[in-house]
């Protein structure tokens, strides 16, 4: 393998896939970066088994060929170069010379066919949507996945494609946040799954402003394709999460008693203030809902209190619920509209949170002792 | 000022409640544990058992041989634990906060403020008259009796009230804490197990007396454990109460008829100790950090795992789905388990509990 490659082309490809790289890895050729060149192409790959990125970036491709090295130190060597362009070439012994301008480095890497084989992509349903669309559903839902290793299934995004719609849901068994949008889903396209946090966390990541987002996915597999603007093709290989999503609609209150109507960014950063008072102990706000007054308050014995008050609308009965502050920040932080809907019943009953959009967000209250 | 502490025993405490609360069986003997033809232990002897020489925590079958007339009862924990309460609550009328309980029926009390003396002696003759109002009380309220040692330490005042049982009531003075400690063996001393115990006989010291005589400070024999050791023989004890009561942690245990590796039957037993010890945390408004797990096989291995949370837990269900999981890891039930444990510890006080969602299982 031979050939002459950009720095910024080598940095993003390496950047795209170095992540999933962990630092201690159970096999060394884990700890590489596969390269392929062909065609003016250099493609990279980085797997941890679970999850497989791959990114193609443009070079001039003199001698077609693959290898491997650590990803890690050829990052580190990329980064520091002080000229534009690098030549990369590999010998039978699958060392790596790299050269660029007074620089000259050699780097020992494990022969390609030794890198796990990337898993087969045929014969599988598929669901194209805008990247800033899929960003801004992962952005309302992530928040509330579970990272309680015990509740594996709860380790993801519940992901369906139905009925033209698509469909997240996360819950860590507290809270749950639920999304939809409209997408074109052919009828033999149809399906759910539960996507990995790793997955996810890549995913987000590595989402763009512009440009399309290509899910393709089977039974125990999915395969998310991204082509931007201006950015090298990415693709996202990841395992799905083994078992059955719990029934999450039946924990959607069909009604609640009280709706009432909140400025975002005021409710968040009274939140955030009387947060502030909470501890270990109590980590719990106490929302009071009275005539066109919100209060919120904290209060932890031997520290001290805080105590906000907002002016809002509400004409209904007086209701006082107390939330783990952190549950009701984690949403009105991921959102981005000036208005949000909170639905209460009374002070042990789900709250709603939700918003003039596709998004509902369920929350247990903490009951006082 | 001097120090007086009591060391109050509840006398064959289960045993007792059992007799009183069943008039039929008072003046019979009757043992509180397992049946004697099933596996288990006894969790205490009435008196009158213990003439046949019947001892908590001996295997039934062995208590069942010694005493074939005996009246073999189930434990009824939540009525002791009551009745523990009730008595707990008594000794605080008479001690305010200056408590430490030690188990179900025993606690030591700090009463050197009542009982102000110009000498230590006589600060602790002062404490006698409390004692009897102590076991006076018990006697009338909850109709149980009660065995107290009044001494100068918790070392003195625990052996003193083991000294006459039941009923009993022993003084220790500082005076005659020497001569006191003398005639007893070793293994009477805090801190003295079968390990020690041997290394001491070898040693030819048996009784506290050697000790006291022997020359130097055991450092030779028992390395930074020596000194502390000669200070208890000498009557000396400096240890303070352990007030409040700040738990380190909750379990329950249960140890099968059979050997078993049903799962069924296993998840019945984990998802009954996980209510029980929900039940304990929420009284005490605690969470815990730590759920751990104990099998023990056939042969008598035991072994433990625990898995500590970020998050804190107080549910039975969340208790009992981290104890299946513990389990299932570590693929623990291989072979039939002769007992199996679920416990929780890193415990913190919470002034709200965390709802769940209703998610189903």
């Amino acid at each position: 393998m031979k050939l002459t490659i950009a720095k910024d082309q080598l940095t993003l490809g390496l950047q795209s896939v170095q992540n999933i790289v962990g630092s201690r890895t159970t096999l060394p050729i884990l700890s590489n970066v596969l390269l392929r060149a062909a065609d003016n192409q250099l493609e990279l790959t980085a797997t941890d088994l679970d999850v497989t990125i791959t990114c193609v970036v443009e070079a001039q491709v003199v001698k077609a060929g693959a290898t491997t090295v650590p990803v890690k130190k050829l990052f580190s060597i990329v980064r520091e170069l002080g000229v534009p362009e690098a030549d990369l070439e590999v010998d039978d012994k699958h060392s790596c010379a790299i050269r660029a301008g007074a620089s000259f480095f050699r780097v020992n890497g494990l022969p390609a066919e030794d890198f796990p084989p990337m898993p087969n992509l045929a014969d599988r349903k598929k669901v194209t949507l805008p990247q800033d669309k899929l960003r801004g559903m992962l952005r309302r839902t992530a928040f509330a996945v579970s990272t309680d290793e015990t509740r594996y299934v709860l380790n993801g995004i519940f992901m369906s494609f139905k009925d033209h719609k698509a469909t997240m849901v996360a819950t860590d068994g507290r809270r749950l946040a639920l999304t939809d949008e409209e997408v074109d889903v052919a009828a033999e396209c149809q399906g759910e799954f539960i996507m990995p946090s790793k997955a996810i966390n890549e995913l987000t990541r590595l989402l763009q402003d512009k440009g399309e987002a290509e899910i393709s996915f089977s039974e125990n597999q999915a395969a998310i394709r991204l082509r931007g603007e201006n950015v090298p093709p990415v693709t996202i290989v990841t395992k799905l999460v083994d078992g059955s999503y719990p029934n999450y609609r039946q924990v959607i209150p069909a009604e609640s008693r009280e709706r009432i109507g909140l400025m975002r960014e005021e409710f968040l950063q009274a939140l955030r203030r009387a947060e502030i008072m909470t501890s270990d102990k109590t980590n719990s706000v106490k929302l009071a809902f009275g005539k066109n007054t919100l209060a919120i308050t904290a209060n932890t014995p031997e520290v001290g209190e805080a105590r906000e008050t907002l002016a809002i609308n509400f004409k209904g009965r007086e209701i006082a619920v107390a939330f783990n502050p952190t549950y009701l920040l984690d949403a009105l932080k991921a959102l981005d509209v000036d208005e949000v809907f909170f639905e209460l019943t009374d002070e042990l009953s789900p709250g709603v949170l939700k918003i003039n959009g596709p998004f509902l967000y369920v929350i247990m209250p903490m009951r006082m002792n | 000022m001097f120090r007086v502490i009591l060391h109050l025993d509840m006398d064959a405490f289960f045993a007792s409640v059992e007799q009183r609360d069943h008039p039929a069986l008072r003046g019979r003997p009757v043992i509180v544990g397992a049946p004697p033809h099933q596996r288990g232990v006894v969790c205490a002897a009435s008196y009158e058992a213990r003439q046949f020489g019947v001892r908590s925590a001996m295997p039934s079958v062995t208590a069942g041989r010694l005493c074939p007339r005996g009246v073999f009862l189930r434990p009824r924990l939540d009525a002791y634990r009551a009745e523990s309460r009730e008595i707990m609550a008594i000794l605080r009328e008479f001690a305010g906060d200056l408590i430490e309980p030690v188990s179900i029926d025993e606690a030591y009390l700090d009463i050197s403020a009542q009982c102000v003396g110009a000498t230590a002696d006589e600060a602790l003759a002062n404490a006698e008259p409390l004692a009897r109002r102590i076991k006076a009380a018990i006697r009338e309220r909850r109709r149980l009796t009660a065995t107290i040692g009044i001494a100068p330490n918790k070392l003195l005042a625990k052996l003193a009230s083991d000294f006459r049982k039941p009923d009993g009531l022993t003084l220790v003075r500082e005076s005659e804490k020497v001569a006191f400690l003398r005639p007893l063996p070793v293994r009477a001393l805090h801190g003295v197990g079968p390990a020690t115990e041997a290394i001491l006989q070898r040693a030819g010291l048996l009784t506290v007396g050697d000790l006291q005589d022997h020359p130097g400070d055991l450092r030779a024999l028992l390395e930074s454990w020596g000194p502390e050791l000669k200070r208890y023989a000498l009557g000396l004890d400096d240890r303070p109460l352990h007030l409040g009561d700040d738990i380190k942690s909750i379990s329950a245990e249960n140890t099968f008829l059979h050997d078993t590796a049903d799962r069924p039957t296993l998840r019945a037993c984990l998802r009954e100790q996980a209510e029980e010890i929900a039940g304990r945390l929420a009284r005490r408004r605690l969470a815990a950090h730590t759920v751990q797990i104990k099998v023990r096989y056939g042969d008598f291995t035991t072994l433990t795992r625990q898995l500590s949370l970020e998050e804190v837990v107080t549910e039975a269900r969340d208790i009992y789905r981290l104890g299946c999981w513990l389990l299932a890891r570590e693929r623990l039930v291989h072979r039939p388990l002769r007992l199996l444990g679920l416990g929780v510890s890193g415990l913190v006080e919470i002034a709200a509990r965390q709802l769940a969602l209703p998610l189903g299982r």
